[in-house]
């Protein structure tokens, strides 16, 4: 299990430089062996920095970040995959050797590296290009490569900041399919992202980012269960004040009635409708994502 | 193999499989040769054509042992002057009392005659003149011209290498931070090995073009026949060489890495370097300077003065015999300035090279941790 512990990091102003940026005001967070951690939050909320800091990329000014409850050293940083979110390789190395090199400095054996490089090469579809500069290839296609570089030493832990940005729909499913392999596998994936209904469909849990804090965090379930769920009924033509005493608002489009109630017995108001007229809708709705992250960072 | 290796082993390879690299080397070796044998070509002639009319051969052998001389017979003086017109001979003596030249006569091969000619004219006298004793009671200073020249080349090679490699590591630097490699490098290696691997490799590049230049250099003077004229000592030259090529880079491609890191664009890497290239240019000037006068006073003390004696004192070494506790305390002094830089340009490196955008400011970063 990861741990982030009330990490917190200003960046100093300067002359020509911004102000004095508080961007991490005391985040916590933890993530489990197999989980999916989606991480989102507005730009410039601390997403970034937080990764960086996990990566040792950045020192935190206080705070720590454990993993299985030690605290994590440059040899278990090794042993992670990172995706940085500004992507970087060298234009002008192959692709193979390059990925090659990363597996190396991550600790692989010579014969090791070149084994898990063909085999990643093969699951991404880029077995032909393997030998082509980085340059050449497309910029999906080096989004692939960036990927191969976090995945090629086997990593315990992948941290993958943006990795689904500019992607198009097909290279999103492709991409979500290997880090749900890797996920069932037991690696736990901490992603950031601003595509929140990827984020809900992939993610086991969630975390909020606002102003460098977790404003909420957990299952997608559990964030909706702590929503107010709010009925919505749409009642056809019914008589007028049937949602006299009712709570909630009633809003009217043409004959169409809907009610809007939270808290309120929902047996109750089904049967008044029952009665006021033709019942075309009821149900408690959920939260998307989106609103939910909209409420937690407002 | 540790992150270190690893970095230095990547920027080796990268380099030696460009065009840039292979072209550039087998240029240096055709320079070095080139120049190796330009005395040769170029230079005073070692050989004479002589000619006679109705003379004797003069014994110019005997005076003159280093030199060739080949003589011919013309049949008279009209037949000798157009061979001399020709450029066929360079002189013919005619009647053993004068010499055809065309235009002034060398003035080796003059003195030469007119004293061989004296010589067999007193000894056909009965006279005979033992040679004059010639004894130094200072320096020995028959390789003056030779130390001179070996000194000139050297520097200008230390510093043609140390100016090249030195502006790789800088380009490098920025070709990792602008491109937020360096963001997964660090987290798989720490920023010393990161930036040490960098300076290894690239300097090993460097170590290997200079071994180039020197051993194309030597071995086409001794293809030559120049390296007859060396001065003794040459094998531990080159080995001091190396030294201070190994010192002066470490010195100047620790502080290049720091100051790359501070831009984050390729085309800001001219500017934020000139600092740096002004301080080696200066150290190029001083130790070319001293090439003219080894022995002076701002020759010996700049030649214990880092980074200056990386380049000083191999002239000097090359100019002038040294004793050894000088070249020992001058390369102490290197080394504990280099691992100075060192230290500072690792500080620099660790803090500017993950801050990108603008270019950063040398007091600010050393000011924010």
């Amino acid at each position: 299990m990861l741990e982030i512990n009330e990490l917190r990091k200003r960046f100093a102003g300067g002359p020509g430089a911004p102000a004095a940026k508080i961007a991490l005001d005391g985040i916590s967070f933890a993530v489990r062996p197999g989980e999916m951690f989606g991480f989102v939050g507005a730009n410039g909320a601390g997403k970034t920095t937080t990764m960086r800091i996990v990566m040792g990329v950045l020192q935190a000014d206080s705070g720590s970040v454990t993993l299985r409850g030690a605290p994590l050293s440059p040899d278990d940083r090794r042993r992670f995959g990172y995706m940085p979110e500004e992507r970087g390789l060298y234009q002008k190395m192959r692709v193979a050797e390059q990925i090659e090199y990363f597996g190396r400095l991550h600790g692989m054996s010579a014969t090791a590296v070149t084994k898990a490089t063909d085999d990643l090469l093969e699951q991404l579809g880029l077995t032909e290009r393997k030998n082509d500069a980085v340059q050449a290839l497309s910029l999906g296609n080096q989004q692939r490569v960036q990927l191969a570089v976090a995945l090629v030493h086997d990593p315990e832990l992948l941290i993958l900041d943006e990795p689904f940005s500019g992607l198009d729909p097909i290279a999103v499913d492709a991409l979500a399919t290997v880090l749900q392999e890797r996920c069932r596998g037991g690696v736990p994936v901490i992603f950031s992202s601003h595509q929140l209904e990827l984020v809900e469909r992939l993610c086991d849990s969630v975390g909020i980012v606002s102003a460098g804090r977790m404003v909420a965090e957990g299952a997608v379930a559990d964030l909706r269960a702590a929503e107010r769920n709010e009925l919505r009924v749409v009642v056809r033509n019914p008589a007028p004040g049937w949602a006299d005493g009712l709570p909630g608002t009633v809003t009217v489009d043409g004959d169409r009635h809907t009610l809007r109630a939270t808290g309120g017995d929902d047996q109750e108001i089904l049967r008044r409708a029952v009665k006021a007229g033709r019942v075309e809708h009821f149900g408690a709705e959920q939260p998307s994502l989106t609103e939910i992250f909209k409420e937690a960072v407002a | 193999m540790n992150g270190l290796m690893l970095v230095a082993r990547r920027e080796i390879t990268t380099q030696v499989r460009t065009k840039g690299f292979v072209i550039g080397l087998l240029i240096t070796a055709l320079l070095v040769a080139a120049v190796s044998f330009a005395p040769k070509v170029l230079g005073g002639d070692d050989s004479y054509t002589l000619g006679t009319v109705n003379s004797q051969q003069l014994p110019l052998q005997a005076a003159a042992p280093d030199t060739t001389f080949e003589w011919r017979a013309f049949p008279d003086e009209g037949a000798a002057t157009q061979a001399v017109l020709d450029g066929d001979v360079d002189a013919v003596l005619v009647n053993g009392s004068k010499v055809l030249t065309d235009g002034k006569i060398d003035d080796e091969l003059g003195v030469l005659l007119q004293s061989v000619n004296r010589e067999v004219k007193l000894g056909a006298a009965g006279v005979s003149i033992p040679p004059l004793q010639m004894q130094s009671v200072g320096a020995d200073t028959r390789y003056e011209s030779a130390r001179a020249g070996i000194a000139v080349v050297l520097v200008l090679v230390l510093f043609m290498l140390i100016m090249g490699q030195v502006m790789m590591v800088a380009m490098g630097v920025v070709e990792e931070k602008g491109s937020r490699i360096v963001e997964i490098l660090l987290s798989t290696v720490r920023p010393w090995q990161l930036l040490g691997g960098k300076i290894l490799g690239l300097g090993t590049l460097g170590l290997i073009n200079l071994v180039t230049i020197l051993v194309v250099g030597l071995g086409s003077a001794m293809a030559s026949g120049i390296a007859t004229d060396f001065p003794p000592g040459i094998p531990g030259l080159v080995a001091a060489v190396l030294v201070w090529f190994v010192l002066g880079y470490a010195f100047f491609a620790a502080l290049a890495a720091a100051f790359g890191s501070l831009v984050s664009r390729q085309e800001e890497v001219g500017s934020v370097l000139t600092p740096l290239t002004m301080l080696v240019m200066i150290t190029y000037f001083v130790a070319f300077y001293a090439t003219n006068d080894a022995t002076g006073t701002l020759a010996t003390v700049v030649s214990y003065i880092p980074p200056f004696s990386s380049m000083v004192m191999p002239v000097r070494m090359a100019a002038t015999e040294v004793p050894l506790w000088q070249v020992g305390a001058s390369m102490a002094a290197m080394v504990l300035a280099v691992l100075a830089v060192l230290a500072f340009g690792a500080k620099i490196y660790e803090r500017a090279v993950l801050r990108t955008g603008a270019r950063l400011k040398l007091g600010d970063v050393l000011r924010t941790k």
